[in-house]
């Protein structure tokens, strides 16, 4: 098709669905009038059934704890996929030199950057597991301190270089953090089945409304996503990083097709 | 503690979790073959479990509350499982199926660290829990978990045309999922809840609504782009002919089909009450499934990469399942639900040959095969037969579906989806006996110098025994073949209902007993004509070539390879179905 | 005012549909496919959204708080896993597509096709004739 076949084409059944969008628009109920029956009911009901302050977290990890678990799985497998097709002709193989755009000039790495991120580390982590520790009471959580956390790692390769970083991060350490986070997810549904219970029924004591251990089994599941995910990212961020370096060896493509 | 079955629920889903987990935290402690063992227990424990679920759930549908929430004053809290014994049955099926891929695939994909292993098991559990899911966002959920493990094994070969396939498979599901998202959104707001019970509750008190046909029309488009439905369908030839082999047998066998099942599920249980979407659903299922079915088998014929055409043949098929559907009666949906289970073995065979083809003469063209499977006769047979099957040989559980669909569409006088179903079935079936006939028997003209590969460097890792390849798609189609008719025809009136949530209908009716054999003479004739067209006289030939040459250009066209086309398309799929729920 | 949000996102939706199909760099591509995303999001806030409401979480407040509602903010929450899963991959696949084929352009980038090799098309000319028969 030519783009401008294409355009109109996607014009005319733009125009067929307006009407439609239109119709189904005004047959919602009007925006902030009112919110769903479901919602105001986990509202009312889990401060008081899972001693939990956010609604959010106890979504996420208790009522709908079976969503979260598959997601933290989709992660994995996108991650397990970027692994596999990134490493895919390069091997598991660091190399050292950098690409290099050919006139541009290399600066080396100024000391104020090194001090600022040998500062800034440290506190992105802590503010990581701060995130990651609060997720019953404020809006934090695994996923999100997670992603702080890795991000967090970043840092050192910004203050230290590419052989810093890849000094201190290893790719097998990250897989286990990432499997073992998920494990200790899926093994948080599976152990209260042993004892006659639900798969992930909150079985642990629930401790007090708006204290930082409340919520039971939630902060063990938190734990086991922020594990995944501080693994994850920071998996993908090495792997994407190892296609900035130079290949010691021209691809041969087709070499290894399985 | 009392261990009921329906305490079982879970474990199918989990089982193959934690197995993934703990593969990818000791992925590098493994020694080779442990992934390959792992993986394969999983799967069986999974279709052994399964089974066990579908038999108890005969007698009515095992309910499973996650966490202990169970539904308190008439809201549901939490999310539950609900296996009726069809969708039981259906994720044994995928167990079995992966089970024997992971034969299949022994070995292949060794210097992986058990990664390609971990994709597939993450790809077993998301299926086996759309399957028993009676939650929406919970079944968007597992969709895009399935998404995910599909786009990464799709484009492990790393070749440019499977990085298009890739690409082209990721973003048009992607935005199928983003569709269904919406949907569930609109439906939520309508309804206040996700629980599929408790939406059809409140959609059948509703009465007609925009919002409730909005929702249907946005999920009803996900569900169709992942069972490749025209015009959602162009995604599917270019994904599934460039996966690695072992992977093609999951998509075509059960992922394709799982889109179709979810679109079942979804329109007889949550949208079972909405006059609007009842109403459009047999004009709109009848209309595309047909022209899917037709167009699929026609683009078959077509290929001459042995891949591909299976592909094109998986999109005919999915067509007819989609018509079997827009009967809305007890006996569509039940041949509906056989049809994926021996669709899914007959094909999963056929990719397995496609995959021994690929590992042993390390070619998937069918001309410049030609002749070069003479050595390899027991594939060659298992291929006959398996095209056979394909048409509508009238033994096994395919055929079993294939009658039940016919036998459903010709009670409500589809007269025209009837002939679909068949010609569709026929032309799949053409295009695979005329690839056996040229690879196995060297039937057909000495290609010359057209021999040469379109694409030279595909070939798979040739480092296993024949016997390992071939032993799992034997058994495949050893299953379809052997599964007893007798018991299923008795059990499946009681599981359509439970399905469905409907009364029970009697016996179902089955298709006019001619009708496959007309498919399957169509279809040897077909490929006879495909093998023999230089030595037929030229007052045959000559009107044939005419009629189709202007048809097949238009087609080749249509089908660019271009996201950007199949995004228009996508739109103008999305504005078919809005337009047929609006008329209704 | 009271559609707007829902009318932001179909918007949003479908200018992010065109972009993807009239993309000429995979890179944009993937950011289009962003923008249909946050229609999404978008989508869902709104219909989760109750005005003079507080934010789901009774630590200032205490609870029986009005409060929008949680359950949209889980599923947004879950919604941008999925983003961020799928940018990754198609990214991943964007590099390795331009390393192979030296161009981000999607129409250079075909998957396989009848008729982009020599000797294609005839070879499916000559095999595609069983239709008639069958019909």
């Amino acid at each position: 098709m030519s783009p401008r076949i294409r355009v109109a084409l996607l014009a005319l059944s733009g125009l067929i669905l307006l009407p439609c969008a239109a119709s189904v628009i005004a047959g919602l109920p009007a925006f902030g009038s009112k919110i769903a029956l479901y919602g105001e009911r986990i509202n009312a009901i889990t401060p008081e059934a899972r001693h939990v302050a956010n609604m959010v977290s106890a979504i996420n990890f208790d009522l709908r704890g079976l969503d979260t678990l598959g997601e933290e799985f989709m992660l994995l497998a996108a991650i397990t996929g970027t692994v596999v097709l990134l490493r895919g002709h390069r091997g598991e193989g660091i190399t050292g030199r950098a690409m290099r755009r050919p006139g541009r000039a290399v600066i080396p790495r100024s000391e104020a950057t090194v001090l600022a991120c040998r500062i800034a580390g440290p506190l992105t982590c802590l503010f990581g597991l701060y995130v990651v520790l609060h997720a019953t009471v404020t809006p934090g959580g695994g996923f999100q301190g997670g992603v702080i956390l890795a991000s967090g790692t970043l840092l050192i390769y910004l203050g230290e270089g590419y052989s810093g970083w890849r000094d201190a991060i290893h790719s097998h350490w990250l897989d286990a953090l990432e499997g073992g986070g998920a494990l200790l997810f899926a093994l948080c549904g599976l152990v209260p089945m042993l004892t006659g219970a639900a798969f992930m029924q909150n079985i642990l004591p629930l401790g007090t409304l708006r204290d930082l251990f409340s919520g039971g089994l939630m902060l063990v599941e938190n734990l086991g996503v922020a594990m995944a995910v501080t693994g994850g990212f920071t998996q993908l961020f090495l792997e994407f990083m190892e296609e900035t370096r130079e290949a010691e060896e021209p691809d041969e493509p087709g070499e290894e097709s399985a | 503690m009392t261990l009921a079955p329906a305490a079982l629920l879970p474990l199918p889903v989990a089982i193959p979790l934690v197995v993934c987990a703990t593969l990818l935290a000791t992925a590098h402690l493994l020694p080779g073959r442990i992934p390959d063992i792992l993986a394969l227990i999983a799967a069986l424990a999974v279709a052994a479990l399964s089974a066990v679920i579908a038999v108890h759930a005969a007698d009515g549908p095992l309910v499973y509350w996650f966490g202990g929430w169970e539904p308190r004053d008439g809201v549901h809290l939490g999310i539950g499982f609900s296996v009726d014994a069809a969708s039981g049955w259906i994720a044994a099926f995928i167990g079995l199926l992966y089970a024997l891929t992971f034969v299949f695939a022994w070995g292949f994909f060794d210097r992986t660290h058990g990664h390609f292993h971990i994709l597939m098991l993450l790809f077993l559990a998301a299926m086996v829990g759309f399957c028993f899911t009676r939650d929406m966002f919970n079944l968007f959920v597992w969709f895009e978990v399935m998404s995910v493990a599909a786009f990464a094994l799709t484009a492990y070969h790393l070749a440019e045309s499977s990085l298009a396939g890739a690409i082209n498979f990721t973003v048009v599901n992607s935005l199928a999922g983003f569709l269904m998202l919406g949907g569930i959104g609109l439906i939520y707001a309508q309804t206040g809840t996700l629980d599929f019970d408790g939406m059809a509750a409140s959609i059948a008190q509703g009465g007609r609504s925009p919002v409730v046909a909005g929702a249907f029309c946005l999920v009803a488009a996900a569900l169709m782009i992942k069972g490749s439905i025209v015009p959602f369908q162009f995604w599917l030839a270019d994904a599934h002919a460039v996966a690695p082999s072992p992977v093609s047998v999951i998509f075509s066998g059960s992922m394709v089909s799982l889109g179709l099942f979810g679109l079942a599920k979804v329109s007889a249980v949550v949208f079972g009450g909405s006059d609007q979407v009842q109403g459009a659903l047999p004009v709109l299922l009848i209309g595309l499934g047909s022209a899917t079915a037709l167009l699929g088998g026609w683009m078959a014929l077509l290929q001459r990469h042995l891949k591909r055409m299976l592909a094109f043949s998986t999109i005919s098929h999915a067509g007819i399942m989609l018509t079997g559907l827009g009967a809305l009666s007890a006996g569509g949906t039940g041949g509906m639900l056989v049809y994926v289970v021996g669709h899914g073995l007959v094909k999963g065979a056929l990719f397995m040959i496609a995959g021994i083809l690929l590992a042993t003469q390390a070619s998937i063209d069918e001309i410049a095969l030609r002749g070069l499977g003479r050595g390899i006769w027991p594939a060659g047979i298992a291929m006959g037969l398996a095209g056979l099957l394909l048409c509508g040989l009238p033994i096994g559980i395919l055929d079993q579906g294939t009658r039940l669909v016919q036998g459903a569409l010709s009670q409500q006088g589809h007269g025209i989806a009837l002939a679909a179903t068949a010609i569709g079935a026929a032309l799949t079936g053409a295009a695979v006996l005329r690839a056996a006939g040229r690879i196995f028997l060297g039937l057909g003209p000495d290609p010359g110098d057209e021999a040469g590969a379109p694409s030279a460097d595909e070939r798979e890792k040739a480092n296993r025994p024949l016997w390992l390849m071939l032993a799992p798609c034997c058994a495949l189609l050893a299953v379809d073949v052997a599964l007893p008719a007798g018991p299923i025809a008795h059990a499946l009136p009681r599981a359509v209902s439970a399905f469905m949530h409907r009364p029970e209908a009697g016996m179902l009716a089955e298709g006019p007993g001619w009708l496959p054999w007309v498919s399957v003479a169509a279809a040897l004739a077909g490929a006879g004509y495909g093998l023999f067209r230089k030595r037929l006289p030229a007052f045959v030939v000559r009107p044939v070539s005419a009629t189709q040459s202007a048809p097949t250009r238009a087609l080749e066209i249509l089908h660019s390879g271009l996201i950007g086309d199949y995004a228009v398309w996508l739109a103008v799929g999305v504005a078919v179905i809005a337009a047929v729920l609006a008329m209704v | 005012m009271s559609v707007l949000p829902y009318a932001v996102a179909a918007w949003l939706f479908g200018i992010g549909l065109y972009g993807i199909a009239t993309s000429r760099n995979f890179i944009h591509l993937v950011g289009c496919l962003g923008v249909c995303q946050s229609a999404t999001y978008v989508l869902l806030l709104g219909l989760g959204y109750r005005w003079g409401s507080i934010a789901p979480i009774f630590y200032d407040h205490p609870p029986g708080t009005p409060a929008v509602d949680p359950v949209m903010q889980a599923l947004v929450l879950t919604d941008i896993v999925v983003g961020a899963t799928l940018t990754a991959l198609l990214l991943v696949l964007t590099v390795q597509a331009y390393k192979r084929g030296g161009s981000l352009d999607p129409e250079k980038l075909r998957p396989m096709r009848a008729g982009d090799k020599p000797g294609q098309s005839r070879g499916s000319s000559q095999v595609s004739d069983g239709g008639r028969q069958a019909s």
